[in-house]
């Protein structure tokens, strides 16, 4: 009798543990029923600097609304004021995603959230979320620097510039690009939240929940500081934010011996420039073609151009390529470079430093000019005014010789928004800019998600395959290449070559075409394949390698992708396949070289053929990466107003649903109900065990006997 | 523990115990004390040793007070001020909110 006791106890702890796992299985299924998630959004992350937070949080349980879609003046009357259901959530088309309405939103207490749709329909004449003045205060122009040059004074560099980017949300703002989520949505705003005739529409009402509250708060300095409080006594330490930081390419035509720091005996060298990142309103969503990549492709063009002359005639001077990472939030790469170089920590110092040739925006060359800027305060120094001079001259020749119109600026004029900048902070280098505006910018989408490859013109005729797509030399690649082919030249001559070499130095379009490709359009590609590492090609969409363009924002280094930004890496493996020397060496002995003090050496997979992957193998090259990470934080300056402080906040999750809403009265209504049965269950419960006696008086009397 | 088997001068030990372990920054001590011999000291009919137990019962409950009254008036002044206090707000913080200032 006690066995059987048994095995039926047994028999009901199971059906329990049964019946608790059906329960848990429905209970996701009931999620499933009332929610429909949104994978594919883009959030606005908070971003924090030595004064300011910037960008948007939700609540920590996420902030939901009553969906309304934002179509016309109309409906953002009723959103902000007529509307019985607020606080709603505003979906809208790009043409509305300006700062009056953001403004005007951020300012009332009816709006809980606003997705936006990216797309190209409706789009404006123009769109800047920067400011009018990028790296304003971070740049070389202050009150001891060229006062009347400071602010943007004399040139409003981005006019366009709406400074959304640089507002403060207390609601989340997400960016929509799915066009099949975009098609939920609408469907069951039109199916439930519709206002027929002018009147309200009656519940349940299609509503939207948006999570993505931040941790870090304030500003750089508390963030900072409440982690390294929080890491030194709390038992549960959490960071609250990070610095942005990545790496810095460079590369030289002559190797340098990169074990050893500070001054090189006997070297002298041209610095050759341009910026590795871009941003936009929403995170790591930051296309940048003409803002970043038109100055990329053009320097590994010419990088590429300047290869087999500089081995075969090579010029007294060292040409030294860089690409400055973190250049859109105050200059992080270059400034970390120019201070490693100041307290001898990187390979060659300031005084190894001839001249700079920096190239700016010169994707839209409108009337195929080009324009050379520089700096009016160092000019009154007799010797830079002699270099720079000497140096557009050169520049002048050679873009005549390619029939290019390049013209100097008057010297009234600021040099614009570049790493440039920071070295005349410290030294007055002879530099020159290089770029597609006279003025301010002729980028109408500066920072912004619609600086993309339509932006700069890239586009190809129908029913090309994407092979086919990849070498197919567009207008703009062919641009690019003359602007190429003029840096490459001028560079040459810069470094002191030879006249008679100058004709032999020409980028190839082809290349340029390539490079437009894989940064542009689709980074998955054949080329890119074959230039990078085995072990990256692999693992295919998972990696770096993912379907679509590169993203160009910084990001906050290893945490989340990999060991390197993509496109650092891409930019470090084009340019060691471009310059470098393939060797015999086998995978491990290049993974371990004898000496890395002159060459860095990568093992890449080699191009592939139609039935084969490719032959894998070593290529050596003096391509480095150097830490791009605001000298700031190294000197936990976290306040500091000289050197970029820029950091992302943390946060938990970021993720979007919509669902149907009961109106309050019924939901107050069901909770009622529950609350009275619980009560009434618990009175019955109370009767039934006080006259147990009576109740049950004869039942208990028959199990005993049994004993 | 039932108080009703121990004699009246255990009682008295163990109240004045309480009483004293209060001292040493332990309020609730106090509150023990309060809710576990306010009925020995002033519902009971009396006895030799409930005059001690009462006084012992009354200073614990008006230390206790303090306690509270200091307490609450720091929680209540800290949580209002910590965010404009700011670097000293986050030096008294054990524990620190996420995303609020």
């Amino acid at each position: 009798m006690r066995k059987m006791e048994d095995l039926i106890s047994i028999n009901y702890v199971k059906l329990l543990i049964i019946a608790l796992f059906y329960t848990c299985v429905s209970c996701s299924s009931v999620e499933k029923k009332i929610y429909v998630e949104l994978n594919d959004t883009v959030p606005c992350v908070r971003l924090l600097n030595a004064t300011h937070q910037i960008g948007c949080q939700s609540s920590m349980s996420g902030d939901t609304g009553v969906l309304h879609v934002l179509e016309s003046e109309e409906d953002l009357d009723w959103i902000l004021n007529t509307g019985p259901h607020p606080p709603y959530m505003i979906v809208m088309e790009t043409a509305f995603f300006n700062r009056s309405v953001m403004l005007r939103m951020k300012n009332s207490s009816r709006v809980s959230g606003v997705a936006v749709i990216v797309s190209k329909t409706g789009l404006a004449e123009n769109f800047s979320p920067h400011t009018t003045c990028p790296n304003q205060n971070t740049g070389v122009y202050s009150a001891s620097y060229g006062p009347e040059l400071a602010n943007c004074n004399v040139t409003a560099w981005n006019p366009l510039g709406n400074g959304l980017s640089y507002e403060d949300f207390s609601f989340p703002v997400f960016a929509l690009k799915d066009e099949n989520q975009t098609q939920v949505i609408r469907k069951c705003y039109e199916e439930h939240n519709l206002r027929v005739n002018g009147s309200a529409p009656q519940y349940p009402l299609c509503a939207m929940q948006l999570f993505s509250h931040m941790h870090a708060v304030t500003d750089t300095v508390t963030c900072m500081r409440r982690t390294d409080l929080q890491n030194r006594f709390s038992i549960n330490p959490e960071v609250m934010c990070d610095p942005l930081s990545d790496f810095n390419v460079w590369s030289s035509t002559r190797p340098l011996n990169n074990s050893a720091k500070g001054h090189k005996a006997n070297e002298s060298v041209v610095i050759a420039a341009t910026r590795l990142d871009g941003r936009s309103f929403f995170w790591e969503e930051a296309p940048a073609a003409e803002g970043t990549v038109s100055g990329i492709v053009t320097l590994l063009a010419a990088v590429h151009a300047l290869q087999p002359v500089t081995q075969q005639a090579p010029p007294p001077r060292n040409i030294f390529f860089t690409f400055f990472q973190g250049e859109a939030f105050d200059y992080i790469g270059s400034s970390k470079m120019v201070y490693d170089m100041e307290r001898n920590e990187f390979v060659i110092d300031l005084d190894n430093v001839h001249s700079m040739l920096e190239i700016g925006q010169v994707g839209l060359r409108s009337g195929r000019n080009l324009w050379m800027h520089s700096d009016p305060v160092s000019l009154t120094n007799s010797s830079v005014m002699d270099e720079v001079t000497k140096m557009t001259d050169n520049m002048q020749s050679i873009a005549d010789g390619l029939h290019i119109s390049l013209a100097k600026l008057n010297v009234t004029q600021p040099l614009p928004p570049s790493s440039l900048q920071r070295f005349l902070r410290v030294r007055p280098i002879p530099g020159l800019v290089l770029a597609d505006h006279q003025t301010s910018f002729i980028n109408r989408y500066y920072e912004s998600v619609y600086d993309d490859a339509e932006n700069l013109n890239v586009s190809y005729p129908p029913n090309l395959s994407p092979d086919e797509q990849l070498v197919f030399e567009t207008e703009e690649a062919k641009s690019l290449a003359e602007v190429a082919t003029l840096v490459a030249r001028s560079l040459y001559k810069q470094a002191g070559g030879e006249e008679r070499n100058l004709n032999n130095i020409t980028a190839d379009p082809r290349i340029v075409a390539q490079l437009l490709y894989g940064f542009l359009i689709q980074k998955n590609n054949s080329w890119f394949r074959s230039l990078l590492p085995p072990e990256v090609t692999k693992k295919g969409a998972n990696s770096i390698l993912s379907s679509g363009p590169p993203q160009f924002y910084i990001g906050v280094g290893p945490r989340n992708i990999g060991p390197v930004h993509s496109v650092t890496r891409f930019v470090q493996y084009i340019m060691a396949n471009l310059t470098g020397a393939a060797t015999n060496l086998t995978e491990t002995q290049c993974q371990n070289p004898e000496s890395k003090d002159l060459f860095s050496y990568f093992w890449v997979s080699g191009p592939s053929s139609v039935n084969s992957s490719g032959e894998p193998f070593c290529v050596r090259a003096p391509v480095r990466l150097a830490k791009a990470v605001s000298p700031a934080f190294e000197r936990m300056e976290y306040g500091s107003r000289d050197y970029s402080t820029w950091t992302e906040s943390r946060w938990k999750s970021i993720r979007a649903r919509v669902f149907l809403v009961a109106s309050r009265e019924l939901e107050m209504l069901t909770l009622g109900v529950g609350v009275a049965v619980l009560l009434l269950s618990l009175m019955v419960t109370y009767f039934i065990s006080s006259k147990a006696d009576l109740l049950f008086s004869s039942a208990r009397e028959t199990p005993t006997t049994t004993y | 523990m039932n108080l009703e088997r121990i004699p009246n001068e255990e009682k008295l030990q163990l109240c004045r115990r309480y009483y004293l372990g209060g001292f040493a920054f332990l309020p609730f001590l106090w509150l023990v004390n309060v809710m576990w011999f306010f009925k020995e000291a002033f519902l009971k009919p009396a006895y030799t040793e409930q005059p001690q137990l009462k006084s012992y019962v009354k200073k614990s409950a008006m230390g206790l007070l303090l306690w509270v009254a200091v307490l609450t008036t720091w929680i209540t002044i800290f949580q209002h001020f910590r965010a404009r206090w700011g670097e000293v707000g986050d030096y008294l913080s054990f524990t620190i909110p996420l995303g609020t200032a």
